[in-house]
């Protein structure tokens, strides 16, 4: 069976697709833990943008940097969560809403 | 040596710092060595450099200390350029002022108690600092530090005594005028930046034949020449000086006399290339040397205090020199400026011994028969005033002659100008002589006087310049030659010499007559309506204070008064503080806190910045 | 690897090294003093290495990486704040509870992804070296965790970054997407593309890409995370943000720019152009009426940024990519020294055990009186920020505006000068305003202001040797603008 190849273009428009959904997530979304969520979703979006590219040029650069995106997602999250936990800790909710006192 | 004379005007702002710092401190001959000694060691350094410069073939040369930065073509940088114009200028500041300096150390001199020695030799040293910065640097911008720091020195030495408020008075009144002339010498500098994006002196004079981008010679140098006519007290902007005398007598005769006011002449000589390439320009100096010179003179001739004549009389041989400036006669000029600092500082220190003599009287119609009771200023007197009036064989002779010649090699009107103006010089001088020393004594001097009262710190000084006020045309003109172009005709003594080096001594004689023998009377001549409204005009300066107090001061002071609420100009300052408060009153409160706002904020300026990136393909 | 490539290496390699040791030191040897110490000097080894580099530049190593005078000119300014943030923090931590000698390890740590970042020539050794300096910064913000304002700070950086390096990844792929090659070697032809869809992946990505480094140099309409960040977190760190963060940052842009010669697309200058005049405006009218002087230097950095793309604009288009670097370099500089400064001043009147660092103006009243030198180095930290004479502001904004009247004597239109001058202006009214608290007396006899502040020995040091060279490089600044031109000569323009 022939290897049925995904157009670049088309992968690219998925790929901004979950961009665009992680980015209205992080705008709408009022709890800590989803907003989290919604970043990793942006994230994971350009890391597959990186596969299909890769693909589409057949260099190994585009699975190096999705390794690398899904490493520093992972570290970035792993910071983020302890935030929450603190979050958690001091304001009893997950609302970044109660964290907006700086301001002016 | 020549590498060394970056010393130069250190060694006064050293003085300077000495004594600023420890005003009040210093004991007063601890803090008059310093002073003077600062501008003597200056003298020495200036001395020993000009000896090298001229065995060693007078090449110009430029010393660089340091350059501030250096960013695109922008590289103004602390180094002097010495050629023989600056060491003119360098031996005059030092030289005569190192004696006047020395002079000054006398408590009768400046008429001062011990505290005021410090603040008084730190400002003085100041001045000399400035005033070689001036004429040594080798780019527009040090000689424009020069110029505005000798205008603040002059402010703070004419107003020394504040106490009196008309000290101040005259001492802002100066600072005001000579503002004016500042501000179109600024004026003139930028001119010539946008146009050869260069600050330096000798480059700017080489390009400045090419084309211009904006503006042209001519407008440059008319702005230059209304610097020089502001800081030298030139018309129409002289009439600072004689309310500068309010100052102490040496401040008058270093600053007003010697130095300070020949920075005019000294800055047309410098950018004389500019000069020669707008031909009105230069005619202007001419005009202007020749008109100011004669109604300086003439009001020289009716006043009383002896200070405001001498300060008239420097106003009218500044006219000479702008005069010799104006006709191409440029080594004369120079050498003219010379000469002056010498008798015109021997006049004025010997005024200041009078003065000191007579309890501060300065009107000479209440001094007379001086002549055996102070003999060292009668003869500094006598030399200085025969300088003046170009007496033959003196100093002032042989620099004066030869501008007059020129003069009228240009123009038989300007030389007609130049020799009236010689002609009345001579009378006011003499004038002067007769009616102080001799006649009848008005006023007892105090005691100690004759040569055993007068200190040899006074003696001295007094002594050089006379020597240096007969003898100094002697040598011949200063090798100033190899910086000014050749000047065309040689002076041929013709009729027009003969007339030229008599009529001083025709102006002498009749000063004899009418002063002191009396055979002559002109009282029905000045008791006539005509003559009385002659004096009275000639006395009040050809009416220039009223002038200018109607046409400048009052309106200024109505419109101040219509402004007492600063309605026009605050309104301005005003409104941009309001609406700069009110914009970031909006701005602030897109700062909301609000973590989602600012992530929305992100997204947006995303979309924007795609768009225009993407819009404008 | 060849000889030479490791020798070329060495800074990142002692870097490293250091970070290791301090790691495992942590544990047995609890004692801030010594970790500070060990940090400091390791930091100082590698400075040398950095030195000692320069000799046989420049270099590439691996696709990655690429060691030139360029990168170690930022090398060597990076090192030389976090030494001073060391010395800061030290001052800062040692009288607050918990166990404190992290800071350390995470400080040593976001300095090596800076200079990863300066040394960069790949796009992947770029998203490394960017994100360790980025997570390293959210732990650093939120350190220690006392008083809600420092979480609050670092919850809005970590997401607003991560948001921010989402752009910046999405505007790579698509640049790979057109290119096909992720290092700035091989991008150094074929970046200007002309028609076709290639053209429209890298415009779109290069905007992506701009619009997550802008969020890092804290430009308009990015500039949201910056008052609230530098207010909330601890006053070396802010510090450290301010200037190490944005200068590798900016120094790698400039690099791609210059490389990659993404000048010929005029759009994407235009759009440099708008966010340049949007942040020298808003950032020094946002600071107008503030009360918290960390809130006033964070809008004030924004209003620098904002002048440092005019050099970086206006400087290519028309004294060429020499004058860019050259102003570029000098000005960043100048702000290092400032900004270091100004936040080190900060510090110290907020050491001790506080909730909120004592940021009022207010608090500033009367400091003259108090403690005159302090009261003095800040002061000359202010003027320098406006640009004010015989400071080294000034002959960076100096350069600046060298380069702005160039490009726009090159018709590129008068706006940035325009903004650049009036954004001065505002900026003087707002740093004045801050000296001039701190020459009146305090009005009330108990408020922060009548407390007494001691001078630590490190920060003392610290803020002594930045003053002079502050003074000293505004006076003479041809010994670094020799270097810096000498940097400029070397590289391959």
């Amino acid at each position: 069976m022939e290897a049925v190849s995904v157009p670049l273009e088309h992968g690219l428009v998925l790929a901004a697709l979950l961009f665009s959904l992680g980015l209205i997530g992080v705008m709408v979304r009022r709890n800590l833990l989803f907003i989290l969520m919604s970043l990793e979703i942006m994230l994971n979006s350009t890391a597959l943008a990186f596969i299909m590219v890769g693909a589409r040029w057949a260099k190994p650069d585009g699975q190096v940097m999705f390794m690398l995106i899904l490493t520093v997602a992972a570290a970035e999250v792993a910071v983020g969560l302890g935030l929450l936990l603190q979050l958690h800790h001091r304001f009893r909710s997950l609302d970044t809403n109660a964290a907006s006192h700086l301001r002016g | 040596m020549l590498d060394l004379v970056w010393l130069v005007p250190i060694f006064p702002l050293a003085g300077f710092l000495i004594l600023f710092t420890t005003i009040g401190k210093l004991p007063q001959p601890i803090a008059a060595a310093v002073g003077a000694g600062s501008v003597g060691l200056a003298a020495v350094v200036a001395f020993s450099a000009g000896y090298v410069f001229l065995a060693d073939g007078m090449s110009p040369l430029t010393v660089t200390l340091y350059t501030w930065m250096n960013v695109g073509d922008f590289s103004p940088g602390l180094s002097f350029y010495v050629d023989g114009l600056t060491l003119i200028m360098m031996f005059v500041i030092t030289g005569v002022g190192f004696l006047i300096h020395v002079y000054s150390t006398t408590n009768r001199a400046v008429f001062i108690d011990d505290e005021h020695h410090s603040r008084f030799f730190a400002y003085m040293n100041l001045f000399v600092c400035a005033m070689l910065l001036l004429v040594m640097g080798d780019n527009l911008l040090l000689l424009y530090m020069g110029w505005e720091g000798v205008g603040l020195c002059s402010y703070l030495l004419i107003g020394f005594w504040h106490d009196d408020p008309a000290n101040g008075a005259a001492a802002r009144k100066a600072f005001v005028v000579t503002r004016i002339g500042d501000t179109a010498m600024a004026l003139g500098l930028f001119l010539l930046f946008l146009n050869f994006r260069t600050l330096e002196i000798q480059p700017l004079m080489a390009k400045a034949s090419g084309t211009w981008v904006l503006g042209s010679p001519t407008l440059a140098a008319f702005l230059i020449l209304g610097g020089a006519v502001g800081k030298s007290a030139q018309l129409p902007l002289q009439t600072w000086l004689p309310d500068a005398m309010a100052g102490p007598t040496p401040v008058s005769a270093l600053i007003h006399a010697a130095t300070m006011v020949t920075a005019g002449v000294y800055l047309i000589a410098r950018t004389h290339e500019l000069f020669l390439l707008a031909p009105v320009a230069q005619t202007a100096v001419a005009l202007v040397g020749v008109i100011t010179l004669l109604m300086a003179a003439c009001t020289a001739l009716v006043q009383t205090d002896i200070k405001r004549i001498l300060a008239f009389s420097t106003i009218s041989q500044i006219g000479y020199m702008f005069l010799a400036l104006g006709v191409s006669a440029w080594s004369s000029g120079i050498f003219h400026l010379m000469t002056h600092a010498f008798f015109k500082a021997l006049l004025f220190l010997g005024a200041g011994a009078v003065i000191f003599s007579l309890h501060h009287e300065h009107n000479i119609l209440k001094m007379g028969g001086l002549r055996k009771r102070l003999p060292v200023a009668f003869w500094s007197f006598l030399i200085g005033s025969a300088a003046l009036a170009a007496f033959p064989f003196t100093s002032g002779f042989y620099s004066k002659e030869p501008i007059l010649m020129q003069a009228f090699e240009v123009s038989p009107w300007l030389w007609a100008g130049g020799l009236l103006g010689a002609f009345i010089t001579a009378i006011y001088s003499f004038r002067l002589v007769f009616i102080v020393f001799f006649g009848e004594m008005r006023t007892e001097p105090i005691e100690p006087t004759g040569l055993s009262g007068t200190p040899w710190a006074m003696a001295i000084p007094l002594l050089i310049l006379c020597v240096l006020a007969i003898t100094g045309g002697w040598w011949g003109e200063p090798q100033v030659a190899a910086v000014f172009p050749e000047v065309s005709g040689e002076h041929h003594a013709g009729a027009t010499a003969y007339i030229t080096s008599g009529v001083p001594l025709v102006g002498i004689v009749l000063a004899y007559l009418i002063f002191l023998d009396g055979r002559l009377k002109v009282t029905a001549l000045t008791e006539s309506s005509l003559g009385k409204v002659l004096h009275d005009f000639w006395f009040s300066h050809w009416a220039m204070d009223w002038l200018y107090n109607a046409l400048f001061v009052s309106p200024f002071k109505w419109v101040t008064a219509f402004n007492k609420k600063d309605i026009l100009v605050d309104s301005i300052y005003d409104g941009t503080a309001a609406t700069a408060a009110y914009v970031h009153t909006l701005l602030s409160q897109t700062q909301t806190g609000v973590l989602r706002f600012y992530a929305a904020s992100m997204a947006l300026g995303l979309v924007v910045l795609v768009a225009v990136v993407l819009g404008l393909t | 690897m060849s000889n030479t490539e490791l020798v070329a290496l060495l800074p990142l390699i002692s870097f490293a090294t250091v970070i290791t040791i301090v790691l495992l030191a942590i544990p047995f040897w609890r004692n801030l003093k010594g970790i500070c110490a060990l940090s400091v000097v390791g930091l100082l080894i590698s400075l040398a290495t950095i030195l000692w580099t320069t000799r046989i530049v420049p270099i590439q190593v691996t696709p990655l990486v690429l060691i030139d005078q360029y990168a170690l000119l930022f090398m060597t300014l990076i090192c030389l704040a976090t030494v001073a943030v060391a010395l800061l923090a030290y001052d800062y931590l040692k009288e607050r509870e918990g166990q404190q000698e992290e800071f350390y390890l995470l400080l040593l740590l976001a300095a090596l992804g800076a200079i990863v970042l300066v040394c960069s020539s790949h796009f992947a050794s770029f998203l490394l070296g960017l994100e360790l300096l980025g997570i390293s910064l959210y732990a650093l913000i939120s350190f220690p965790i006392r008083g809600q304002a420092t979480l609050e700070a670092a919850l809005k950086y970590l997401i607003l970054s991560g948001v921010a390096s989402a752009f910046l990844l999405f505007g790579t792929a698509l640049i790979f997407a057109a290119l096909g090659t992720l290092s700035f070697n091989e991008m150094v032809q074929g970046f200007y593309v002309d028609v076709g869809s290639n053209r429209l992946y890298v415009m779109v990505g290069s905007a992506l890409m701009l619009a997550g480094i802008c969020f890092k140099l804290s430009l308009v309409p990015f500039h949201m995370w910056t008052p609230d960040v530098y207010e909330g977190a601890p006053a070396p760190v802010t510090a450290f943000v301010a200037t190490v963060s944005k200068g590798a940052i900016f120094a790698i842009l400039l690099r791609f720019f210059i490389w990659t010669d993404a000048y010929q697309y005029e759009s994407i200058l235009f759009g440099l152009g708008i966010i340049a005049v949007l942040s020298m405006l808003a950032g020094n009218l946002l600071a107008l009426m503030q009360s918290s002087v960390k809130r006033i230097l964070a809008y004030s950095s924004i209003a620098h940024l904002g002048y440092l793309l005019v050099a970086f604009i206006a400087g290519r288009l028309a004294g060429g990519a020499a004058l860019a670097v050259e102003a570029a370099s000098y000005f960043l500089v100048a702000y290092f020294i400032t900004t270091l400064g100004a936040f080190g001043v900060v510090s110290i009147m907020s050491n001790g055990n506080r909730e909120r660092d004592l940021d009022d103006i207010a608090s500033y009243e009367g400091l003259f009186s108090r403690r005159p030198f302090l009261a003095t180095a800040f002061t000359a930290m202010l003027l320098s920020l406006a640009g004010i004479p015989l400071t080294v502001g000034f002959v960076g904004k100096f350069y600046i505006f060298a380069a702005g009247v160039q490009g726009a004597l090159a018709s590129y239109g008068w706006s940035l000068l325009v903004a650049l001058i009036i954004g001065s202006g505002i900026g003087l009214y707002y740093y004045l305003r801050i000296v001039f608290a701190m020459t009146k007396r305090p009005a009330a006899t108990d408020s922060a202001a009548t407390e007494w502040i001691t001078i630590p020995v490190a920060g003392g040091w610290v803020m002594l040797t930045l003053t002079g060279t502050l003074l000293a490089l505004g006076v003479y600044p041809t010994p670094l603008i020799e270097l810096i031109n000498s940097m400029v000569r070397s590289l391959p323009l």
